[in-house]
């Protein structure tokens, strides 16, 4: 079959099994514009802004674990697009993000939308590719999709300059059946030889804690890890990227860890003796100051990346591999010494934590309160979404205090539910990736939990959403204010909030939604929280919009002490340090 | 902290170089000297090929040695980013 470069670009997508492509036109993609209007088998969505696509498909593909594929023409398009492949390069999302360029003769030239996007791109991808002929489209989109999928997942850019995607110049199309890169093997199968040495360590631990991660769910892993821990019956903390893959409603979880992470959580793992880390990579906002890092423990780490193994804390047990196949090995193993586990061993370590969460545990019954003499707290308006969605929806975030809430306070109970930027902290994360999400799963509830603040950055994208139907729910924390910005003011820098207000530029929200064709509500007072909270979820064909306004000085905790504390070192209140 | 020498065999392709050089950077990492070459005596790097289980030819790979001054910790960090590189084939200390 002898087709045209455009063409064979879009067929070598339909053959990697594409649904979407989330994307907006420009000259340098023009060609390859052309070929999508010629065809049926694959959909591509009109983003308003390129960060918007990006995200989008980011949310496709954290809600499926299929990639998310973006097109964006050259310069400004790639340029904007940038924000959204660091966001998923920070949290191992697999996306192929394909890039109009300029002719090949014009390349270097300073052309009309020209930029170097390999270069700007490079630090933030897992790899980038340069399209030289139609030829080797083919080749390249199998490659790009076998990168960005396997190992630890990433995004991978493909440049394409203009003249590769000509509609007049024919080329069998013959895509390759399999693919193989000599220099990239990540690693799959793990060491049995590790693992015993793993289970030994497990058999022999007082004061356990398992430490679970985005790479577990990257890997599909909920299912080994709840089997895992059937036989062990150890504490269960998850990260920010971890909630949803070992189930919040469990006895033995106790919550997210690090800097906004619950008291028993942080004290259980600033206390263990063992740690088993499974797809987590000890980042800055989990260890607070990492030569005071759980003194006393030895560390299990398993993970695909061999690089995120003893670089914050030196791990004493090290296992590569797909933390699945990990898993089932260790399970297998431990299975086999099954008379030799004795649950008495760690009984007092389970007493002690649970003394801890009735110290300082969260309380999760703050929905309960509609006195209108208090302000509402945002951490009611997350457990009044969680009570009206049964913990069943899919819930993006966008970044600041109404994620915190929203991780603390909505129980997770499946992987893949809880959908947010987690390592570069995007704001204007939440709306586009929950268009993503509903794309995916249109019969399925999805939330965006944001605040006023993130919602502006892509609010554009309010605009798609009208334009594909899609009637997703947007609970905006309104506390009239950049509230962890604000949080971080009041507490280091004596109050003094330096650009974190907007006075009363603030737009009407409930007229701006409406204007798109979508439906606004106002919430300001306690007594009408759940009654108008009822009404908008009751809504199932139209975008819905809450506009909640919450106590504007209500901080998140607890919250570590740093710098140069330990995961003990907690404020669990606003005048309360532990 | 002592200097330390470094080779990296990587696919001669356009920008595989930049990869591990803005590597470097990225990572806060300083490159003391560099030298880059296509590799021509490939009878010098069977043990190499024999590790990774392939046979090389004559221009396809860059040869890059890197010097450098870290710890043993750090060391060994770079050499698992500099191999995570997509185009990297093998990447160790030279002694």
């Amino acid at each position: 079959m002898k087709l045209a470069g455009n063409d064979i670009l879009i067929q070598s997508l339909v053959d990697e099994g594409v649904e979407y492509l989330f994307g907006y036109p420009g000259g340098a993609a023009l060609h390859i514009y052309d070929a999508i209007f010629n065809q049926k088998e694959l959909q591509h969505i009109l983003v308003r802004h390129e960060q918007g696509a990006t995200h989008a498909a980011d949310g496709y593909a954290r809600a499926t674990g299929k990639p998310g594929v973006v097109l964006v023409t050259s310069g400004p398009g790639a340029t904007n697009a940038i924000t959204g492949i660091a966001t998923a390069f920070m949290d191992s999302i697999p996306m192929v993000v394909l890039s109009g360029q300029v002719a090949s003769h014009l390349i270097g030239t300073d052309a009309f939308q020209e930029t170097d996007m390999i270069g700007i791109s490079r630090p933030i991808v897992k790899h980038s590719f340069s399209i030289e002929s139609a030829e080797e489209i083919p080749k390249v989109i199998k490659e790009a999709f076998y990168i960005a999928t396997s190992g630890r997942p990433g995004p991978v850019v493909i440049d394409i300059p203009k003249d590769t995607t000509a509609p007049d110049k024919l080329f069998e199309y013959s895509p390759p059946e399999s693919v193989k890169i000599r220099s990239y093997n990540p690693p799959v199968e793990p060491d049995s030889k590790q693992i015993g040495r793993a289970v030994s360590e497990i058999l022999k631990a007082k004061k356990p804690v398992i430490y679970a991660g985005g790479g577990a769910i990257n890997s599909n892993a909920s299912k080994e890890l709840f089997e895992l821990n059937e036989l062990l019956n150890f504490p269960v903390t998850n990260t920010l990227m971890g909630l949803g893959v070992y189930p919040a409603k469990n006895q033995r979880f106790m919550g997210m860890l690090g800097m906004h992470g619950t008291y028993q959580s942080n004290m259980a793992m600033h206390n263990a003796d063992l740690i088993i880390a499974i797809g987590a990579r000890f980042d800055d906002r989990i260890t607070n100051t990492p030569d005071l890092f759980a003194p006393n423990a030895k560390i299990i780490h398993f993970d695909v990346d061999q690089s995120s193994v003893s670089k914050i804390i030196e791990a004493n047990i090290a296992v590569f591999g797909q933390v699945k196949n990990s898993l089932i090995e260790l399970n297998k193993q431990l299975k086999d010494k099954i008379d030799s586990i004795d649950s008495t061993l760690i009984q007092p370590w389970l007493d002690q934590i649970e003394e801890w969460t009735s110290l300082h545990g969260l309380n999760h019954e703050l929905y309960k309160e509609n006195s209108d003499e208090k302000k509402i707290m945002p951490q009611s308006v997350v457990q009044h979404v969680y009570q009206i969605t049964d913990g069943n929806a899919f819930v993006t975030s966008d970044v600041g205090q109404h994620q915190m809430f929203a991780a603390q306070y909505y129980h997770f109970n499946e992987p893949r539910k809880w959908i947010n930027s987690g390592g570069l902290g995007t704001m204007g994360f939440g709306l586009p990736a929950a268009l993503g999400v509903k794309l995916a799963f249109p019969k399925e509830e999805v939330v965006c939990i944001t605040g006023e603040g993130s919602i502006q950055m892509c609010i554009q994208e309010l605009s798609t959403c009208s334009q594909y139907d899609l009637p997703i729910k947007i609970i905006n924390i309104n506390n009239e204010a950049l509230g962890m910005v604000k949080q971080w003011q009041d507490m280091s820098y004596g109050g003094r909030h330096s650009e974190s207000t907007y006075q009363s530029s603030l737009p009407n929200f409930i007229e701006l939604v409406e204007s798109y064709g979508h439906i606004g509500f106002k919430i300001e007072k306690n007594s009408d929280l759940k009654g108008i909270l009822d009404e908008a979820f009751s809504i199932k064909d139209k975008l819905v919009f809450v506009d909640v306004y919450v106590d504007p000085d209500e901080h998140v905790y607890p919250m570590l002490v740093a710098p140069n504390g330990s995961l003990k070192d907690m404020w669990i209140d606003k005048d309360k340090k532990v | 902290m002592m200097q330390r020498k470094l080779l990296v065999i990587l696919e001669n392709k356009p920008g595989a170089l930049a990869r591990v050089v803005g590597l470097f950077h990225q990572r806060g990492y300083n490159i003391e000297s560099l030298h880059v070459d296509p590799v021509k005596d490939i009878e010098n790097y069977a043990e190499i090929e024999n590790s990774l289980n392939l046979k090389l030819k004559e221009n396809e790979v860059s040869r890059l040695l890197i010097t450098t001054t870290v710890s043993d910790n750090l060391l060994r960090q770079i050499l698992r980013q500099i191999n995570k590189l997509i185009d990297v084939l093998i990447a160790k200390e030279e002694i």
